[in-house]
């Protein structure tokens, strides 16, 4: 079953195609990758998927439904999460509350509950702060729920960001560039983590990825990118040996 | 040698001139009056006191030489030539000054007429009423002399330091017990909160007993600050959304108080307790249609608009176009008390119990609102609106929420001030409002409840208290505010974070960093 797809998607900036007639399938369950040399249009994808921009053509589907004309608030809601490139975390807040903004929209309760402090208000909160503690651990960050985000280093801020990704029990997760500034070992951390992701939890997931060993370990299929187009897609194995993707964006690396 | 000659006479340079700047402004006229009031020393002067400004003058200079003891802390020597550098830098400076304005005096030049402070009485205070000469060479003697002191004293004070080490334990165990360490327990303590809680709210009930008329009015007024502050606090503190048209919303609540109540410009009368509630209302609906439009823009863009609308109040109010409706420049007389059960509750003690009342209401309001789904929701917007979106969270709704809320607390405000006073006009919504509770914000902390009350007794409270510094507000305001960024971005109160996570193992890695400390360090 398809979860996500997009027909013909385009997005122009001025004369230049951003995103030009890139059409993708990502079915439920599965670990797909978009790869390409920077400019490629990579997060000009996952900014259009998510509704930071309307795409100019095509259309985008989510469990059949289109997500054309949906705010960023919107598309969360329908069961998208994603991570940023350059971690975007609320840094005066501590851990834990980023995760509880994660949670946010399985949260029902409204200003009049809160005020009131309702006995459905504080069961909820109650609930969403142990469940918030349960992601911490499995990210872990186990008793750094309190710290402030900006305290936490590099690599713990980027456990934290997927944790409040995670925090909407989203069905499909959009990861830019996970591995960025990681170490071998991190990054081969991080692989398994994404795998449990998918094993354990049952989410899909399409990540953007430069580190060639990330992409090839851990992809199921992958789509490649350049000046907006998609040159070629395929299981790994075929696109290291595709080459039109050798000659545009593995280059030498690959021979 | 050479560099600590330049860092501390650059130091006495700086004084140096902070003090011509506040003679210039007739600040040291009201210093010396406070000083020598105070320890009761007679004046030679007409205006001012001369010996009053003599220690005003000394305390300045062991300062001088304090600090400048501490540009140089390698040896006696050092410290001793950039003391007496930064003192007789300031010396010279002050002291040519005032013989200068002294020969000017002497020669019956009208300074007055140029620089509004140098009266001919004020200048003879300069001079201690002695010749030009004289009270120069006098004035940079007590500077030289007493900075030279400073400097001998900050010496002797470090080398105590050094060789004792009893007394580095009483600093360090002095330092436990500072105003952060019983805020932290305070915070951590529930147990301690209600009781502090508890006493505050005594004491507040109790207070008003005791305090004259005018000290319960002068409170009072506090007290409306207060209120409008933890309105502005949710705006601003809590939703990032940089407002400068909240007097808008005060003006709102005082003149639906005053249309609904008073026999004119319209007739209604209907009493004051109806009044309240729709003035509220009202306050809540204009911010959200306020809050419609403007809402789109972001930072800068915001507040020049809000200044806008501020203002555009302002203006309708006191135009002739509205004048039939609104009373226009003369504003709104004999405005309604609030009464129960037919008992007038008009004294000042009787207000003053309405704002306490007010105010624990919405410091009621604001800390479950802040510690709920909706405070998260407001703090991610304003540390990053547009991840914020991407989490769901619905931004306009949330920040119009925030706008609603805000105004509502401003309209009570207003209409409890306007009922106090039993007038409205014009003249009370001036933008100084916006700007004051603005203030108290930044002085108290952005986003503390406890920081807001400190913030208006700061801003509101200690010019009462300080009357005769009353001239000198704003320029008290720029120079607290200017000090306050730099010493302590974060504010007097700065908001603390709450704690969620259950600890059961490891909870000495999870001691909170100094969060303070990062906050100006970082601009985010």
């Amino acid at each position: 079953m398809v979860l996500l797809e997009t027909r013909n998607l385009t997005k122009r900036f001025g004369g230049l195609s951003a995103v030009n007639r890139v059409s993708i399938q990502v079915p439920k369950g599965s670990i797909y990758s978009i790869i390409g040399p920077n400019g490629a249009g990579k997060t000009t994808l996952f900014n259009c998927i998510t509704g930071f921009y309307p795409p100019d053509e095509g259309d985008m589907l989510f469990k059949g439904q289109t997500l054309l004309g949906y705010a960023p608030d919107r598309v969360t809601c329908q069961g998208i999460s994603r991570t940023y490139q350059n971690i975007r975390l609320f840094p005066a807040m501590t851990a834990l509350e980023n995760i509880l903004v994660g949670a946010h929209p399985r949260l029902k309760t409204n200003w009049v509950d809160a005020i009131l402090h309702t006995p459905r208000q504080r069961e909820e909160e109650k609930m969403a702060i142990q469940e918030a503690a349960e992601l911490l651990n499995f990210v872990g960050l186990k008793g750094k729920g309190d710290l402030l985000a900006r305290n936490l280093p590099y690599g713990e801020q980027r456990q934290l960001e997927m944790a409040r990704a995670l925090a909407n029990s989203p069905d499909l997760i959009l990861l830019d560039e996970p591995t960025a500034g990681m170490n071998p070992n991190e990054s081969a951390n991080m692989m398994r983590f994404i795998r449990d992701l998918r094993e354990d939890m049952g989410i899909t997931i399409l990540l953007i990825e430069h580190d060639m060993k990330v992409v090839m370990g851990i992809s199921e299929y992958i789509y490649v990118l350049d000046f907006g187009e998609l040159i070629a897609e395929g299981p790994p194995d075929e696109i290291q040996k595709d080459p039109l993707v050798i000659e545009s964006y593995l280059g030498k690396s690959a021979t | 040698m050479d560099a600590v000659w330049k860092d501390s006479s650059r130091e006495g340079l700086i004084f140096g001139v902070v003090i011509i700047f506040f003679i210039l402004i007739g600040l040291t006229v009201t210093l010396s009056d406070i000083v020598g009031n105070s320890l009761d020393l007679d004046s030679d002067s007409m205006i001012g006191n001369t010996r009053g400004l003599m220690v005003t003058y000394s305390i300045i200079g062991l300062w001088i030489g304090i600090r400048g003891a501490s540009t140089a802390k390698r040896t006696w020597a050092a410290s001793l030539v950039s003391s007496a550098a930064a003192g007789l830098t300031t010396a010279v400076l002050v002291g040519a000054f005032v013989f200068f304005i002294g020969i000017l005096d002497a020669a019956d030049v009208e300074m007055r007429n140029y620089l509004v402070q140098l009266s001919r009485p004020s200048v003879q205070l300069l001079i201690f009423t002695k010749k030009p000469v004289v009270g120069s060479f006098l004035t940079a003697g007590i500077f030289i002399i007493s900075s030279a002191l400073g400097g001998l004293l900050s010496l002797a004070a470090e080398h105590q330091r050094h060789s004792q080490q009893w007394q580095a334990a009483f600093f360090e165990r002095f330092s436990d017990l500072s105003l952060k360490r019983v805020k932290d327990t305070f915070h951590n303590n529930t147990r301690l909160r209600w009781v502090g809680y508890g006493l505050f709210l005594a004491i507040s009930l109790l207070i008003p007993q005791f305090l004259s008329k005018y000290w319960n009015y002068a409170m009072g007024t506090v007290g409306i600050y207060v209120l409008m502050g933890l309105g502005l606090n949710i705006v601003v503190g809590l939703a990032g959304l940089l407002g400068l048209g909240y007097v808008a919303f005060f003006a709102i609540g005082a003149y639906t108080v005053g249309l609904l109540t008073a026999p004119a410009p319209i007739s209604l009368q209907i009493g004051f307790w109806p009044a309240l509630i729709a003035s509220v209302v009202l306050a809540a609906l204009t911010g959200i249609l306020l809050g419609l439009p403007v809402l789109r823009m972001r930072g800068d863009y915001l507040a020049i608009v809000t200044l806008g609308f501020g203002e555009i109040i302002r203006v309708l109010i006191r135009s002739d176009l509205m004048s039939p409706y609104l009373g226009g420049p003369q504003g709104i007389r004999d405005i309604a008390g609030p009464t129960i059960f037919g008992v007038s509750l008009s004294s000042e003690k009787a207000y003053l119990y309405l704002i306490v009342i007010g105010i624990l209401l919405a410091i009621f309001f604001t800390n479950h609102l802040q510690n709920s789904r909706v405070g998260r929701a407001w703090m991610a917007i304003r540390e990053d609106e547009t991840v914020a979106q991407a989490m769901g969270i619905n931004t306009l709704y949330y920040k119009l929420l925030a706008f609603a809320t805000g105004a509502a607390f401003a309209g009570v405000g207003g209409a409890l001030f306007a009922a106090r006073n039993q007038y409205t006009g014009p003249a009370d919504h001036t933008l100084m409002v916006s700007i004051n509770v603005l203030c108290l914000l930044i002085v108290g902390g952005m986003g503390s409840i406890p920081g807001v009350i400190v913030g208006a007794f700061v801003l509101k409270g200690f010019p009462e208290i300080l009357r005769e510094l009353e001239l000198y507000r704003l320029l008290t305001f720029g120079g607290l505010l200017v000090v306050m960024m730099v010493l302590r971005p974060e504010g007097l109160w700065p908001a603390p974070r709450r704690r969620l996570e259950l600890y059961t193992e490891d909870s000495s890695t999870s001691a909170p960093e100094d969060e303070s400390a990062g906050q100006g360090a970082e601009k985010v």
